[in-house]
């Protein structure tokens, strides 16, 4: 397929939202009220099915063709492509909201470029994932709001967040995902993170230089451990 | 371990229409710090069935309802005011639909 | 969804209505009509109180019973069961706020409601105090423990009160979801390799007899029964329930090639109905008390849950003070310009 979107790059997007969606569904039965805990698991739901949907891709697009299921649970951790702040563990809930606004300002100038790809079938998982994601994003600009002009525990709570997971920020901007502009992203990106800290009146920290990638994923080999676990007991098994 | 009155949020009622051209229905509450919050959490509670395309917050306390104590009376006497209905009305069989 | 709530003791259930007994009968005609009671209508103080109990308590359930199967949405062995699960713990969340609301529309505060839960004061259904050891779990609890307590709720869309026939109504919508999604799973796992049908049947063995005791004691013991039923509030016995559930689920385990733990399950040709052996009441009245194996671990999880999302909550209680009170400056700003 001439116009096909490399399988890097979809690899990319689909393991950034199976490991953001499976850290989002920890938080599943646990969340700070009933209201929230359905709001949150709504975005899991979200980002689940976007990596379904291109884990799905992937497979029919292999020779031979494989399973999303095969590629999920049968990858080796050195095999995933995610960004490393979708592997983190969520620490509180300041640091979960803190990084649905870093990734989901990073995903909808994606979609948004993807939905016009001349790859139809990415294009087509785009324009869906595009709204799901813009929702995301409404929902942590919201409260990180909320926790920067909150109380001062809030405060202290989300500034604390921005120290934990800024040094990702440089990796997440300078992954490169073909079919959309980097430098443009980029620009999106701080531009979206920058409004919501200034409408939560926090300081907007500039975002450092790539130090070494992140080669160890300490985090990413312990999530996939529990995700995997049951699956690979039973390698012959139909669910 | 206790609540606190800090971090209670208020009761809402929410008001869905499920489709363009009808009415908002009262489909049940949900707690939030505020109106628009209230708004947003609705979508996530009572549409997840694709159940709304509209959504309507209204603060629980700000509802004003009738007494049910006065329901006969204010209700009962639209019971003889038979002749408001098409149905009171005969209309011969050869005129047909009216 | 999960009642067996009305069946359950409390420490200050209160069934004495002195002040309420001049409406009473009057009341208990309404309900013979078959009328349905809505929030602002007169009623007496127990039916009021009683209400409150079994309806927090159904919805301390729904959300108590949360954590046995989020135990496996990280370890889901495909992505579509992962997805198919988390959507179903989620409704689960919803079904508890659903039922929160119509206690609230009798004058109970929901912070009030979750301090009982949380003080150990206000019981839950005692299914959820039993632990979820393998994946098999998730199925059988869709399958027989949602399908009993589908059973128990679909009489309760006909309650007396206006406002909890209308959450079961909702709730029973989302429920025959949950209960084709076990079965589903444990017909994959029946259908799948040696293992993987020996983990069904461990777990069926391991759930068949509390589910049958969500239905709650022998009518003959069930401390609350008569009133709900005059009340309009229970519609069906517990024994009735229960029976029927049998019925039904025999021929579904039969289908799947499953055995049910009781050597006494037979078909009696002159009742109509299958025979099954006793239930054990000690256990029953041991894990209701709170000695069941995860009583402990499920209040702790709740706990937790609610003291690490309290200044979530109180950022956003004090986020939206301020920001109504930024809306009344600027306008009297506007209207002194």
């Amino acid at each position: 397929m001439p116009n096909a979107l490399p399988e890097k790059t979809l690899l990319t997007l689909a393991d950034t939202c199976l490991l953001w969606g499976h850290r989002l569904s920890e938080w599943c039965g646990h969340g700070p009220a009933l209201e929230e805990d359905i709001a949150l698991t709504n975005t899991a739901l979200d980002v689940i099915g976007q990596a379904r949907a291109l884990l799905q891709l992937v497979a029919a697009r292999r020779t031979p063709a494989t399973t999303e299921d095969a590629l999920a649970y049968f990858r080796d951790s050195h095999e995933f492509r995610n960004v490393t702040l979708a592997e983190l563990p969520n620490g509180d809930y300041a640091q979960t909201i803190l990084r649905s606004l870093l990734l989901a300002a990073w995903f909808v100038p994606v979609w948004e470029a993807l939905e016009k790809h001349a790859d139809r079938q990415v294009a087509a998982i785009a324009a869906n994932a595009a709204k799901e994601a813009r929702m995301q994003l409404r929902h942590a600009h919201d409260w990180v709001v909320r926790f920067g002009d909150g109380t001062p525990e809030s405060r202290q709570r989300i500034e604390a967040a921005i120290g934990a997971l800024w040094p990702s920020c440089a990796e997440l901007l300078d992954t490169e995902i073909d079919g959309t502009a980097r430098d443009a992203r980029r620009a999106a990106w701080s531009n979206v993170v920058a409004a919501a800290f200034d409408e939560a009146t926090l300081t907007f920290p500039v975002v450092g230089a790539l130090h070494e990638p992140n080669s160890a994923h300490a985090d990413r080999f312990a999530l996939l451990a529990e995700m995997q676990s049951l699956a690979r007991q039973h390698p012959d098994a139909v669910w | 371990m206790s609540t606190s009155p800090e971090s209670s949020w208020s009761l809402f009622e929410v008001f869905i229409r499920s489709k363009q051209g009808l009415d908002h229905k009262h489909v049940g509450s949900l707690h939030a710090s505020d109106a628009a919050h209230a708004v947003t959490l609705a979508r996530d509670v009572y549409t997840r069935r694709q159940e709304g395309v509209s959504i309507w917050v209204v603060p629980s306390n700000a509802i004003t309802a009738s007494d049910p104590d006065q329901r006969a009376d204010n209700f009962d006497p639209m019971a003889s005011k038979i002749y408001r209905h098409p149905t009171f009305y005969d209309i011969p069989e050869e005129i047909g639909h009216m | 969804m999960y009642t067996q709530s009305l069946d359950l003791p409390n420490t200050d259930a209160g069934n004495t209505d002195s002040a309420g007994l001049p409406t009473e009968a009057a009341f208990l005609a309404r309900i013979a009509r078959d009328e349905k009671i809505e929030p602002q209508d007169a009623m007496p103080e127990a039916y009021r109180k009683s209400l409150i109990r079994q309806i927090s308590q159904h919805a301390h359930s729904e959300v108590v019973g949360m954590l046995p199967e989020g135990n496996w949405i990280t370890r889901a062995p495909s992505l579509k069961r992962k997805e198919i699960l988390l959507a179903k713990v989620q409704d689960e969340g919803g079904h508890g706020l659903y039922l929160y609301s119509a206690a609230e529309t009798l004058g109970a505060s929901r912070d009030d409601m979750i301090d009982a839960l949380h003080s150990g004061k206000a019981k839950y259904s005692s299914i959820f105090n039993y632990p979820t050891d393998s994946w098999a779990d998730i199925g059988t609890i869709g399958w027989l423990v949602d399908g009993a307590a589908i059973m128990n709720q679909v009489p309760l869309c006909r309650c007396s009160y206006g406002p909890y026939a209308r959450a079961m109504i909702r709730v029973c919508k989302e429920e025959s979801f949950h209960q084709r999604q076990g079965f589903d799973i444990v017909r994959a796992l029946c259908e799948g390799t040696p293992a993987q049908k020996q983990l069904a049947q461990e777990s069926v063995n391991r759930w068949w007899w509390p589910t049958l005791m969500m239905f709650g004691p022998h009518d003959s013991d069930s401390e609350h029964s008569g009133q709900a039923n005059a009340w309009g509030i229970k519609r069906i016995s517990n024994d009735d329930l229960r029976q029927t559930f049998v019925d039904v689920t025999v021929p579904q385990a039969a289908f799947l090639g499953l055995t049910l733990p009781d050597p006494l399950l037979e078909w009696n040709a002159e009742r109509g109905h299958y025979d099954f052996g006793p239930l054990d009441w000690d256990e029953f009245w041991r894990v209701v008390r709170g000695d069941g194996p995860c009583n402990a671990e499920r209040l702790n999880d709740r706990v937790e849950a609610f003291e690490k999302g309290r200044w979530v909550r109180e950022a956003a209680v004090a986020h939206a003070a301020r920001h109504a009170a930024r809306a009344v400056s600027i306008a009297s700003e506007k209207i002194a310009a």
